[in-house]
């Protein structure tokens, strides 16, 4: 708790509280700085998106029972790989940032999810007309696009952390994994 | 002077919470280390400002060892902006 006399000297010297915003500026710049993103972390989620959208871009344009299964299988590949790097990032810093889990799971900065959902609607359009190699290009292209997405927001998060550190919790990607799952089973069993 | 919050006026407190805004949780060696304060004097800051509801702790795992995640809570935020907005407004009085 403030003693009187702290509170008295912060009402008199403009410095005191210059001060006590530029101490604690620092101690979050220290924090921030510190943080490190896991080694091949970019390639990893850029390699994990592509071979999710490209198991998408078949899944789908196959209409069948195990097209399903390898859109699921993409899936998981892609939610092991973020899962792996985002316990990663968290084992080397000793820190959670909620920003960067929704940032490469949910592609929640928009020029982000707009090149994966471009990328998705590509990739499909091109495994329907059977133009495999285009569907494997935008698939490469979309994983590439999120990966700078997240580099960019990166930087902009290292720029100003408090504006950009909240994001879904843990809880609330595990349980849009979890609807995704159940939604994808429930199509299998139907199908 | 109006908006000052004697909770998080004090240095280190003030160091804590804005530290922990730029993250969702952080482990308590890593706020000891960024902070350069001694496991006692950092616990006695948690423990109050977790009592005050600013902060929310738990016990966790990290590099294989028992640790507490601290965090800042929705309440700690809004007071560590009112607070800010109440220095800075303290300083172009004084200034």
């Amino acid at each position: 708790m403030l003693s009187n006399m702290e509170s008295n000297s912060a009402r008199n010297d403009p410095d005191e509280p210059r001060t006590a915003l530029a101490s604690a500026d620092q101690a979050r710049h220290r924090l921030t700085t510190g943080l490190r993103l896991p080694a091949g972390f970019h390639p990893a989620l850029a390699t994990a998106v592509a071979v999710q959208l490209g198991a998408a871009a078949w899944g789908i344009a196959a209409q069948t029972v195990t097209g399903l299964v390898v859109v699921l299988a993409g899936l998981v590949v892609f939610v092991a790989v973020v899962g792996i790097l985002l316990h990663r990032f968290r084992r080397i810093n000793g820190v959670r940032v909620d920003g960067l889990a929704s940032q490469i799971a949910l592609m929640a900065q928009s020029p982000a999810s707009l090149v994966y959902l471009a990328a998705l609607a590509a990739g499909t359009w091109a495994g329907f007309a059977s133009q495999w190699w285009v569907a494997a290009a935008t698939a490469v292209a979309g994983g590439a696009g999120c990966a700078f997405g997240t580099r960019t927001w990166w930087h902009a998060y290292r720029h100003d952390p408090a504006a950009h550190a909240r994001g879904a919790s843990p809880r609330v990607l595990g349980a849009s994994a979890v609807l995704a799952s159940l939604a994808f089973a429930a199509l299998l069993l139907v199908g | 002077m109006e908006g000052l919050d004697p909770l998080i006026h004090a240095p280190t407190r003030l160091q804590l919470v804005t530290s922990l805004s730029a993250v969702s949780e952080a482990e308590f060696a890593t706020m000891r280390s960024v902070l350069g304060v001694s496991d006692s004097v950092l616990s006695k800051h948690v423990s109050a400002l977790v009592d005050a509801g600013y902060l929310h702790s738990r016990k966790g795992v990290h590099a294989g060892r028992r640790t507490t995640w601290i965090g800042l809570t929705d309440v700690g935020s809004k007071a560590l902006r009112d607070h800010v907005v109440a220095l800075r407004r303290l300083i172009d009085v004084l200034d």
